[in-house]
C-alpha cells in the first residue's frame, strides 16, 4: 500500500533530515514510525504527502507515483497532522461539510458520513460550536474525524494523542483500532512506546534520519535482546534531550532584520 | 479527452466556490471586525467635509462642494482598508496548520487564492455599498448615474482584489501574522500621496510628481470621473487600466509566492 523508497530530504541550508529511508507498508496494516524528538518522523511523513518537497527517492502510496499522480492519491489519503489545524470561525459541522464539498462527495454521503463521523469522535452535542470553543481533546477528536471524511484508504496520523489526557487518548487508540479493523491502513508517527506498542503490528525506528531498526515488536525484542519496547528505543537510537535537532527550515521572521 | 477537461473544470469552479463561501463567513465572524474598516473612511469623509469644506472657494479647486470632492475617497478608503483582510485570514491558516489541510485535499491550488479574492470582492461590495447609501444620504451626486455606481464598485473591486494580494504575497512569504498585519500601514503614504484631498494643480510640484507615480491616484481619480464628470473623461479609462494591470501584476505575484510557499 506504502512502498518508500531510498528518500531523502536535505534542506537549503544542507541539514539531511531523512537519509535515504526505505520501507514497505502493507495494505491493512497499522505501522508505527517510531523516533526521538528531531529524528525525521515529521519530515518523512510531511513528504509521504507532498507537504515537504523531497529531494529524492521515489514513494507509491496505493500503487501511485507521488511524483506524477500526488492528487490521485490525495483522494484516497487521510492525514491528522501535529499541529490540528481548524477552521476557528466555522462550526464542526461546517467543516465536515466543507471537507465533503472538496472531497466531491455526493450530498447525501457528505450528510451520512457528517453523521457517523460526530459519533464516532463524540462530538455530536457540540457539532454546532465554533472549533475555536473545544478543548484541546476535542479538537484532536475532531481532527481526526475531518482527516476521515471520504473514508480514506490510507491514514496518516503525526502524534496524534500529543499533549491529550490518558481518557482523550484511550479514546483515540478505540477509534484507530476500529478503522483498522475495517480494513484502513495506518501510518502512525509517535514517540510514545506504549502507544506503539498498543496499536502497531509492525515498526520502524528511526533516528538521525535514518530507519535504524523495524520489525514486530516481539521481533524487535528479540533482535535487541531487550525486555521492553522503550529499551528497544534506548539502544537503538541512544537518545538524549541534548540530540534534539532545530528544524532549520522554519521561516525566520528575522531574518531581514539581521541583514 | 473533452469529458475530462469538462470535468476537471466542474471540480475546479466547484472547489472555487466552496471556498468562496467559507471566506465570506470569515467576513462576519465577529461581525464587530467590519466596523473598524467602516469607522475609518466615514469618519475622514465626515471631518474633512466639515473642516476642509472652504478649501473648494480656493482658485483652481474644481466648481463643486468639497463633500463630493472627497466622496469618492471614501468609498475607496472603505474598500481600501478592508483588503488587507484575506493576507490576515491567509496567514492565521497557514499558522495554524489549516492551509496544510487544504495543500493535501485533491482540489486545485488556484481556487485557495481565487477564494481569497472572492472574498475582497463581496467585501468590497459590502462596505463600498453601506458607504454609498451614506454618501447618497447626506447629498452626493453621482453624475453618471446607476451605470456610473456600478462601474465604480467594478474598479474598486478589481483594484481591491490587487491590492489585497500584497497582504497574501507577505502572508506567503512571511507566514508571520503580526508582519501581516503591519502591512496596514503601506496604505497610508498609497492614500495620502495622491490627489485624493486636493486636486492635482493644488498640490506642490514635488508631491504632484510623487503622486503621479502612485497608481492609487488613477484609481482615486477614475471613480472622482465618475461621480463628478462624464463618461467622456479620460480618468475613467485610466483608472480600469491601472486596476487591470495591478490586478495581472499583483496576482501573478501572489500565485508565485504561492508556489514557492508550499515547496
Amino acid at each position: 500500500m506504502i512502498q518508500v523508497n531510498d528518500l531523502r530530504k536535505t534542506y537549503a541550508g544542507g541539514t539531511e533530515a531523512v537519509r535515504g529511508v526505505s520501507f514497505e507498508v502493507k495494505e491493512g496494516e497499522f505501522f508505527g514510525f517510531l523516533g526521538p524528538n528531531g529524528a525525521g518522523k515529521t519530515t518523512t511523513i510531511n513528504m509521504l504527502v507532498s507537504l515537504v518537497k523531497k529531494t529524492s527517492g521515489k514513494v507509491f502510496i496505493n500503487g501511485l507515483d507521488l511524483d506524477s499522480q500526488s492528487h490521485e492519491i490525495f483522494k484516497h489519503v487521510g492525514f491528522a497532522m501535529q499541529e490540528v489545524g481548524l477552521d476557528e470561525t466555522a462550526t464542526a459541522r461546517e467543516m465536515l461539510e466543507l471537507h465533503g464539498r472538496l472531497y466531491h462527495l455526493p450530498t447525501a454521503r457528505i450528510k451520512e458520513q457528517i453523521l457517523k463521523l460526530l459519533s464516532l469522535v463524540e462530538l455530536e452535542k457540540v457539532a454546532d460550536r465554533y472549533t475555536s470553543t473545544y478543548s484541546g481533546g476535542m479538537r484532536r477528536r475532531f481532527d481526526l474525524a475531518l482527516a476521515l471524511i471520504h473514508e480514506p484508504k490510507v491514514l496518516f496520523l503525526d502524534e496524534p494523542t500529543q499533549g491529550l489526557d490518558p481518557h482523550a487518548r484511550q479514546l483515540i487508540w478505540n477509534h484507530l483500532r476500529e478503522l483498522n479493523a475495517n480494513g484502513m491502513t495506518i501510518f502512525l508517527t509517535t514517540h510514545f512506546m506504549d502507544e506503539a506498542e498498543a496499536l502497531c503490528e509492525n515498526l520502524a525506528i528511526m533516528d538521525q534520519g535514518q530507519i535504524v531498526t523495524g520489525g514486530t515488536v516481539p521481533e524487535l525484542l528479540a533482535k535487541h535482546e531487550a525486555k521492553t519496547l522503550e529499551e528497544v528505543f534506548l539502544k537503538t537510537t541512544g537518545s538524549s534531550l541534548g540530540d534534539e535537532q532545530v528544524n532549520l527550515n522554519a521561516p525566520d521572521p528575522y531574518a531581514r532584520g539581521r541583514g | 479527452m473533452p469529458g475530462d477537461v469538462a470535468n476537471q473544470m466542474s471540480t475546479f469552479f466547484s472547489d472555487w466556490y466552496y471556498l468562496s463561501i467559507r471566506n465570506i463567513k470569515q467576513i462576519w465572524r465577529p461581525a464587530l471586525a467590519l466596523i473598524p474598516s467602516l469607522f475609518i473612511p466615514v469618519f475622514f469623509f465626515l471631518v474633512n467635509s466639515f473642516s476642509l469644506s472652504a478649501f473648494s472657494k480656493v482658485a483652481g479647486f474644481p466648481k463643486v462642494s468639497y463633500m463630493d470632492f472627497i466622496a469618492p475617497v471614501a468609498m475607496f478608503t472603505a474598500i481600501f482598508f478592508s483588503s488587507g483582510n484575506a493576507g490576515i485570514e491567509l496567514v492565521q491558516d497557514i499558522s495554524n496548520g489549516y492551509f496544510k489541510k487544504l495543500l493535501i485535499m485533491p482540489i486545485n491550488r488556484l481556487a485557495i487564492i481565487l477564494g481569497r479574492l472572492t472574498e475582497v470582492a463581496v467585501q468590497a461590495v459590502v462596505q463600498g455599498g453601506i458607504v454609498l447609501v451614506l454618501l447618497l444620504a447626506v447629498g452626493v451626486r453621482f453624475h453618471t448615474g446607476v451605470l456610473g455606481v456600478l462601474a465604480i464598485f467594478a474598479m474598486l473591486i478589481v483594484f481591491a482584489m490587487a491590492w489585497s494580494c500584497v497582504s497574501m504575497i507577505s502572508a506567503l512569504r512571511t507566514q508571520n501574522a503580526r508582519l501581516v498585519q503591519s502591512m496596514f500601514v503601506l496604505a497610508f503614504p498609497f492614500l495620502y500621496i495622491t490627489t485624493s484631498q486636493a486636486p492635482k494643480a493644488l498640490l506642490p510640484p514635488t508631491f504632484a510628481v510623487l503622486a503621479s507615480y502612485n497608481p492609487v491616484t488613477y484609481i482615486i481619480e477614475g471613480v472622482r470621473a465618475l461621480v463628478l464628470s462624464d463618461w467622456s473623461a479620460p480618468a475613467i479609462w485610466q483608472g480600469f487600466l491601472t486596476a487591470g494591470v495591478l490586478f495581472v501584476i499583483m496576482v501573478s505575484l501572489t500565485l508565485a509566492s504561492f508556489r514557492k510557499a508550499i515547496r
